[in-house]
């Protein structure tokens, strides 16, 4: 069950075909959170859904992680029904909140899905020590996770991400709630160890220089039905660091998915998308 | 963190001398000025009697631990006192322990099925309106049929009483989980019972923990009940009802048995304390 023998065709990531998603049909309180979205992630790629509050990037990213079955259309993660990827354990997802248990060391945080999948104890021990270095918090682990400072709880929750070598990695807003200094940081550490571990990434975000900071292709959203309006490829070269903040070339980007977020204004009200 | 519990046991210790003594007090207070034969407000008689029957000065309360228990030869207060409450405190254990049981059995079966929660809470919560003394005389037949022995009615009767806050406890906590949590464990395509054992009892403790301490006093109210209701348990309960019937000659002893149902209350109690520092001595204090 942890190895998958067949060989199968991993060239991408992740497939979205025509997916919609509709909540509480039939009832007044109906929803269309996503109408007929398709969306193709290379393996390797970081990919960012950027979009207005109810622009359904959170939907869609559940729906990426099989939490949530698609009302219509075909969700496929590393080639196999998101369902099978789920069972498989092809992904790892941080929340906005890290969502560490709070009655767990960070290290015992870490080990959970590790535990879970059945991996010997020695082997898991060994995994944490290797993900608490990825992290940069090498001495934390036997911290209960409210020692911890908001971004350090973060690193914890993306090394518990990650533990168990998945290939994919899904983030919801994860930096959403630390403040900027922090922020910052943590975005170029992500950018490190997804270079380091060869993930693939799919970010849900509302901050354009957090998007064009981190990603390949900034996928633009818009609301009401939610729905892709627009694509963008980043083309800041393949190491980026503090410097491609004050580059001209990243100027260029957050203006160009701006506009673009303006024009699905024309349909959906973009609320909360943040300018810094 | 070791020092901050040991001060807030110090201060909590002291605090509760302090309003014992001013009880004391007050008590005394009326005592004095009070009406011996106690009044009447509109036509009711409500003012209680100061005379030493009715209100034995404080000091002949606890005087009357050193003295012979009448009835028992030549054997003091104290002690007889000290077995009745070690009988009912086994028995409000083992109330607390089936209650327990119980309580968190009926709140997984409830967290787990909707259906069963619709339909089960109004009649537990119907099934706490029943007085123990109507329930006590059924739970005797049905014991005797089993054939099981005599205590076992007072401890079902306890644990009656104290399933019901753990059970509303427990099923509020079990469903207070952060959807984050839930969704973790469902990107790691873990079963319902693996998110019981790992996430969502872990995460109900905080919840858990009043309703156990309201259920740990329910269940020595439990005991005691029963035993004033049923024969032949001699514990705390039995030795409140056979003193106040000897009260011409000694009445002092009737306030050294309720003190005694007041330090077993006190003592079920501090056992839930202490294994709530146990088991949340690891997690934040502003989290609960």
């Amino acid at each position: 069950m942890t190895e998958t023998s067949e060989p199968i065709d991993v060239t991408r990531a992740v497939e979205v075909i025509g997916a919609s998603m509709v909540f509480n049909d039939g009832t007044p309180a109906r929803v269309a959170a996503l109408n007929d979205v398709d969306l193709v992630v290379e393996t390797g790629d970081f990919v960012s859904l950027i979009g207005p509050s109810g622009c359904g990037k959170s939907t869609l990213l559940r729906l990426i992680a099989n939490l949530l079955d698609p009302t219509a259309g075909d969700v496929r993660v590393n080639g196999k029904p998101a369902a099978q990827a789920r069972l498989d354990q092809d992904y790892g997802m941080a929340f906005q909140k890290s969502g560490l248990f709070e009655w767990r060391t960070a290290a015992k945080n870490i080990e959970l899905p590790l535990e879970l999948k059945g991996w010997d104890k020695r082997l898991r021990a060994e995994r944490v020590g290797e993900m608490l270095d990825l992290v940069k918090l090498p001495d934390r682990g036997s911290n209960m996770p409210w020692e911890l400072s908001g971004g350090q709880q973060q690193r914890i929750a993306i090394a518990r991400a990650l533990a168990s070598h998945p290939p994919l990695l899904l983030m919801d807003e994860p930096f959403g709630a630390l403040d900027e200094m922090t922020r910052e940081h943590m975005q170029s550490e992500l950018l490190q160890i997804c270079a380091a571990t060869h993930t693939t990434v799919v970010f849900v975000t509302h901050s354009i220089p957090e998007a064009v900071y981190l990603s390949d292709r900034v996928v633009v959203m818009s609301a009401g039905p939610g729905r892709i309006t627009d694509t963008i490829d980043v083309e800041l070269g393949g190491t980026r660091n503090e410097d491609t903040r004050e580059k001209d070339a990243f100027y260029g980007k957050i203006t160009e998915v701006r506009e673009a977020l303006r024009g699905s204004e024309m349909t959906g009200e973009a609320r909360g998308i943040e300018d810094r | 963190m070791r020092v901050g519990l040991a001060e807030r046991a110090l201060r909590r210790t002291a605090l509760l001398l302090a309003a014992l003594g001013l009880a004391a007090v007050a008590w005394e207070v009326y005592k004095a000025i009070g009406p011996e034969q106690g009044g009447d407000i509109f036509g009711w008689r409500i003012i209680p009697k100061t005379n030493d029957r009715v209100m034995p000065h404080v000091w002949e309360m606890f005087a009357e631990f050193g003295r012979p228990a009448i009835g028992s030869g030549d054997q003091q207060v104290w002690s007889v006192l000290l077995g009745y409450s070690w009988f009912t405190l086994r028995m409000a254990f083992a109330g607390l322990a089936l209650g327990a049981a119980i309580g968190v059995g009926l709140a997984v079966l409830m967290a787990r099925l909707r259906i069963v929660e619709r339909g089960l809470l109004p009649y537990l919560v119907i099934s706490q309106t029943i007085p123990l003394i109507a329930l006590a005389p059924q739970v005797t037949v049905i014991r005797g049929t089993l054939g099981l022995p005599q205590w076992t009615s007072a401890a079902t009767l306890a644990a009656f009483l104290s399933f019901f806050p753990i059970t509303v406890s427990t099923l509020r906590g079990l469903q207070s989980v952060p959807k984050a949590s839930l969704e973790l464990m469902d990107s790691y395509a873990a079963g319902w019972w693996t998110t019981l054992v790992k996430v969502r009892f872990p995460s109900a403790v905080p919840y858990m923990i009043p309703g156990f301490k309201l259920a740990a006093t329910a269940s020595v109210i439990g005991v005691i009940v029963t035993e004033i209701t049923l024969g032949g348990l001699r514990g705390v309960g039995f030795a409140t009802i056979d003193y106040s019937q000897k009260v011409t000659s000694q009445p002092a002893s009737v306030y050294a048995a309720v003190f005694a149902a007041a330090a077993l209350g006190l003592i079920m109690f501090g056992l839930v304390v202490l294994s709530e520092s146990f088991v949340m001595r690891k997690r934040s204090r502003e989290t609960t």
